[in-house]
């Protein structure tokens, strides 16, 4: 029978017709949406059946039965075509599953979309999620304007103006089902909206504000809290600081772009102290002296600030004198930056005197400023024992070139002695 | 390029001295490219702090033109309300008018006016409006030179990106060919090395084999010569053991012979020794069959002497009941011997005292009679006659009981607290001999400090109405209470008790601190035997020394005695009568009341054995009371007798004739009776004479006369 088999068809071999197994397997990646079996298989079998699987299969299934890398590796590829890993911790599957859950808050339109999107997705995703990035929060939309929904862009374009409630989502019940959740990256903001721009599209309302304090400080494993271009004023930030008032894990806070005053400014003050924040950013607000003062203040008792930004705020000479003071004492900071703030030469005077005695600051940025050359000289005086500065950045602050090259090769010099002591510290630990 | 610098500088800190050229090279690439790459960040932040300075100065422009708009909106603001104001004020005038031509010329005035007012506010809302529009064209423009700036940003960090690639890639090749050079350079130089080491080792080598060569030959050279003359040692050595073979052989032949002889001897030997054996074992069975019989016997004898030691066991066991039963028998029969003896003691001394009283009796009335004969029938003057059997009571040699120990005290502390006032002092000194050979006073000290230091012995109950008495009652009561707690009842122990705080002074004085005890024990046995019969000896003089001292000297053998217990006397009368002091008292009493048991009983047994009385005098006593009236006093009574009875003869007749002379007197009297009943009656009376007038009746009557 076989050799007329062989005889009939010359191209006939056993080795065609596949093993029992794999056929086995065939038939559980095609049936693995109603029936999955993976743990049950053996090593090899499992991973046959994972590279066989589609990225398309729904995520309830997928989502706490597969933790092979390389299916959602696939998945991510599949859907987005740049993916930075590094970014996510070298998990694809965190990876997957944080894009996924911003891609729906990014087009969530409230009291239009379900929630239940949300929050069906949370029991899913709540293992894996650990930082939130959204930098896009739809306003609702008016019942009229159904035909528009799907064009993202044209939301809330022509009757933005009208008085109907314009409140955000609200993140509070995602948030506080995230138990991983360590940075939460906000920006209340409509992106591409081109020549459809509304300012109500921006509106960062009160509301949303508190839902918002509300739910970051149920959140007690939040590390990183950016809140960007979001219109942050300053009972806003007070709100917030309450909320955020002995946070347990809470290092870097991030209020860059907003609308920042001196009275929120002593908010964040009196937050820097009450708190374990080693990073604060409040570059381009409108803080003036006596905001300036108030953190400074701060900064004088605190003990854990790592780093300050004030860039593009208008402390003048007054604030950065305070600051200056402060950071006499202050043995923590160790970067600062005050660029563009409308300095001048008392605070390069009193800055010379804190370059001669802090031995922690490590990074100054004064670019901007109107120091003048006086002041340029005096930063160079008191830099000249100075053994801990690596970084000095003086462009633009009418100090004169002279004085920003000598000031350079000190800062050059410094870093030369920093970097060859980190590398003579671990390298005497193997010897 | 930092990782690599970092992994080229581990090297750097190993070779440090060295410094090589590929390290140079590395560090002098990671300088240039660290400043390459600051250089470039700086390029790139550039843009952004270009824009950071735009936008100040922009902030600050803005500032200004806000003011100035604001002023000039103020100032603007103000001109126009002035003219409302002028312009509606004039509406008050135009009411006023009534003329026709002015009214309209005013009105054209005011629409003109109103019309300049529109006109100058329209021309600021231009304005306004004309800035707005710049405005919105600059910030066109500013996006515009965003978007530039952006690109500007993005072809610089390209630029950069690329920048850095080049260099980096030329670095990486300069490291990598520094690298190479060094190695092939290592490389020559090790093989140089090498090379001369191989040259070297060579040479050394072929030296070496030369070397060997000519020590092969030496050895060779040597070898033959050693050959040679091993040869002919060999040679020599081999007649030499020819010959020691042929001695030896030699020697074996005769070994053999004697081996044969000596076996023949072994055999013969052998065949005696077997023949012994044979008659050893049949000696053997002999012997064993003995052994037997004298086993069975043996076993036999055991038994017999188990049973006769049963038997004997049995009997000793009967006999030692026996012996028991009989010992106890004993001591009941002594006891009641004792008993027995006691009450014959007693009754014979009952009858004793029962005799000799009847004897005394008997005897003083001889006495008596004696003494009536003497002196009423003799006229003679009678003298008592004096014997030592006459004050006698009880038996004879029966000790005087002793005097209790607190009378005795009691004397000693009379006779002390006499002896102060110096009387009697020789019946004092006799009267003292109770208490043998010491002072009395010394005894009375010694008494005395018992008494006060030993109060503790006493009960507290008594030392209350103690205070009461006189110091020498106290001291009585004191001492005998004292002599209650340490059971002193008899002089002896009393005596005992002042002799031995003498001693123990004595001892003390001699012996100092812990031997003494130990002295005075030893001192004690020595002295016991001497002393003891002659103190019990002196019991029977000393009894009669309280009767009469005078007599006590008449006595020889008591004088005997005296003199026995006076050599003692005089030599523990040597011993010092120093004041024991009174720390001392509790120590003495204490060592006293320990050894004073010891001594009681030792006494008892001494004391039973010298109760055996001796009865030899007392014959001689009941002999002398019998002839308490001497032989001539007895002739004398006789010849008195016959006086006497001749005597009463001639009394009997007297009395015979008194009888006679009484009868007639009776008869007598009766008639004077009769005379004088016949006188006293009446008819006397009547009488003229009466005859009693006339009879004598003086008449004595005879007995009276008599």
């Amino acid at each position: 029978h076989y050799t007329h088999r062989i005889i009939e068809d010359p191209e006939w071999s056993l080795a065609t017709v596949p093993h029992l197994t794999e056929l086995c397997l065939q038939h559980i990646v095609h049936n693995f949406e109603k029936n999955p079996i993976l743990d049950r298989l053996l090593p090899e079998h499992q991973r046959k059946v994972l590279d066989r699987l589609s990225t398309g299969l729904p995520l309830t299934v997928t989502a706490n039965l597969i933790s092979n890398e390389d299916y959602w590796k696939r998945c991510c590829t599949e859907r987005w075509q740049v993916c930075d890993i590094s970014n996510y911790g070298d998990s694809w599957k965190r990876m997957f599953f944080e894009r996924h859950l911003e891609n729906i808050l990014k087009r969530f339109i409230p009291n239009t979309t379900d929630p239940n999107q949300v929050l069906e997705l949370i029991p899913l995703c709540k293992d894996y999620v650990r930082k939130l990035e959204v930098d896009q929060f739809l306003p609702p939309v008016k019942v009229d304007q159904k035909e528009e929904r799907d064009d993202l862009s044209d939301t809330g374009s022509e009757f933005g103006l009208s008085e109907v409630s314009v409140h955000h989502y609200d993140l509070g019940v995602l948030i506080t089902a995230l138990p991983h959740l360590e940075e939460l990256h906000l920006t209340y903001g409509v992106k591409d909206c081109g020549m459809n721009f509304e300012w109500n599209l921006f509106n960062f309302t009160y509301q949303d504000c508190c839902n918002l304090a509300v739910a970051v400080k149920m959140c007690h494993n939040l590390k990183v809290f950016k809140l960007t271009r979001s219109k942050v004023d300053d009972d806003k930030t007070r709100l917030l600081v309450r909320n955020l008032l002995d946070h347990p894990c809470l290092v870097e806070l991030n209020l860059s772009h907003n609308l920042i005053r001196d009275k929120g400014a002593r908010a964040v003050g009196k937050l820097i102290n009450r708190s374990r924040l080693e990073i604060l950013d409040l570059c381009n607000n409108q803080i003036c002296h006596l905001g300036a003062q108030a953190l400074a203040q701060a900064l004088a008792e605190n003990s854990t600030l790592t780093s300050l930004n004030l860039r593009l705020n208008c402390v003048e000479d007054e604030g950065g004198e305070a600051i200056g003071r402060a950071l006499l004492t202050n043995t923590t900071l160790k970067s600062i930056h005050l660029g563009s703030n409308n300095l001048s030469e008392p605070t390069a005077t009193l800055f010379s005197q804190v370059l001669a005695q802090n031995t922690t600051l490590t990074s100054i940025n004064f670019s901007c400023n109107h120091l003048g050359l006086d002041g340029g000289k005096q930063l160079l005086d008191g830099l000249a024992d100075n053994k801990a500065l690596t970084e000095f950045d003086l462009r633009l602050a009418e100090v004169g070139q002279e004085t920003e090259y000598l000031i350079h090769q000190i800062v050059w010099a410094n870093r030369e002695a920093a970097r060859l002591g980190s590398l003579q510290h671990p390298s005497t630990k193997p010897l | 390029r930092e990782a690599f610098g970092e992994d080229a500088e581990p090297k750097v800190a190993e070779e440090e001295e060295e410094q090589r050229r590929s390290h140079k090279q590395i560090e002098e690439s990671r300088q240039r490219l660290a400043k390459l790459l600051f250089d470039g960040t700086q390029m790139v932040t550039n843009i952004q702090v270009a824009a950071d300075a735009r936008e100040t100065q922009r902030r600050a422009e803005e500032a200004e033109l806000k003011l100035q708009r604001v002023e000039k909106l103020e100032s603007e603001a103000k001109s126009s309300t002035y003219k409302f104001e002028e312009i509606s004020s004039k509406w008050a005038l135009a009411k006023e008018m009534t003329i026709p031509q002015e009214l309209w010329q005013l009105l054209n005035q005011q629409q003109q006016q109103c019309a300049l007012l529109l006109e100058e506010k329209n021309k600021l809302i231009g304005e306004l409006q004309e800035e707005l529009k710049n405005k919105d064209e600059q910030y066109v423009q500013a996006i515009k030179k965003q978007s530039d700036d952006i690109y500007l940003l993005l072809e610089r960090m390209e630029e950069q990106i690329r920048i850095m690639l080049k260099t980096y890639r030329h670095k990486l090749l300069q490291i990598e060919k520094a690298f190479e050079l060094e190695r092939r350079e290592l490389l020559d130089n090790n093989r140089k090395k090498w090379e001369e080491a191989i040259q070297a080792h060579n040479a050394q080598e072929l030296e070496y084999v030369r070397a060997r060569m000519r020590k092969v030959e030496e050895f060779e050279k040597q070898l033959n010569r050693l050959r040679v003359q091993d040869e002919e040692e060999y040679n020599s050595m081999k007649i030499q053991l020819e010959t020691d073979v042929q001695n030896l052989e030699r020697q074996l032949q005769q070994m053999k012979a004697i081996y044969q002889l000596n076996q023949e001897k072994l055999d013969y030997n052998l065949q005696v020794l077997k023949k012994q054996d044979e008659e050893n074992t049949i000696i053997r069975s002999q012997q064993k069959r003995k052994l037997n019989r004298l086993h069975s016997l043996l076993n036999n004898l055991r038994t017999k002497l188990a049973s006769q030691e049963k038997q004997f066991r049995e009997e000793n066991q009967s006999l030692a009941a026996d012996c028991e039963r009989i010992v106890g028998q004993c001591k009941e029969v002594q006891s009641r011997m004792r008993h027995f003896a006691v009450s014959d003691a007693e009754k014979f001394t009952e009858v004793w005292l029962m005799n000799e009283e009847e004897a005394k009796g008997l005897m003083r009335k001889a006495l008596d009679a004696d003494r009536i004969i003497h002196t009423q029938q003799l006229g003679l003057p009678w003298e008592e006659p004096r014997y030592w059997f006459l004050g006698n009571v009880g038996p004879l040699g029966h000790y005087k009981a002793k005097r209790m120990a607190t009378k005795l005290a009691a004397e000693v502390l009379i006779v002390g607290s006499r002896e102060g006032g110096k009387e009697n002092t020789t019946k004092v000194e006799d009267r003292l001999t109770p208490l043998r050979n010491i002072s009395k006073k010394t005894a009375k000290r010694i008494l005395e400090l018992v008494s006060d230091e030993s109060g503790f012995l006493i009960e507290s109950k008594l030392l209350r109405p103690l205070h009461e008495l006189g110091r020498h009652e106290r001291t009585l009561m004191k001492l005998d209470s004292i002599f209650a707690a340490l059971k002193i009842d008899s002089e002896d122990d009393l005596y005992q008790l002042v002799d031995f705080f003498l001693k123990y002074k004595a001892q003390e004085v001699a012996l100092p601190g812990g031997t003494w005890l130990l002295g005075r024990r030893r001192w004690w046995k020595a002295q016991r035997p001497a002393c003891w019969p002659s103190l019990q000896s002196q019991g029977s003089p000393g009894g009669e020394d309280i009767m009469d001292p005078a007599e006590d000297r008449e006595d020889g053998g008591s004088d005997a005695q005296r003199d026995e217990t006076k050599s003692p006397r005089s030599s523990r009368g040597s011993l010092p009568s120093v004041c024991i002091h009174a720390d001392d008292v509790l120590k003495i009493l204490k060592a006293f009341a320990r050894d004073f048991d010891k001594l009681r009983e030792k006494d008892r047994p001494a004391k039973e054995v010298l109760q055996v009385q001796d009865s030899s005098k007392d014959g001689e006593y009941w002999e002398a009371l019998a002839h308490v009236i001497p032989e001539p006093t007895l002739k004398l009574w006789d010849a008195l007798m016959v006086a006497l009875e001749e005597y009463y003869e001639v009394l009997k007749r007297r009395a015979s004739l008194l009888a006679e002379a009484a009868v007639l007197q009776q008869q007598n009297s009766e008639l004077y009776l009769l005379l004088e009943e016949y006188v006293s009656s009446g008819v006397n009376n009547k009488l003229l004479s009466p005859p009693t007038q006339w009879m004598d009746l003086s008449l004595s009557c005879p007995g009276e006369a008599q």
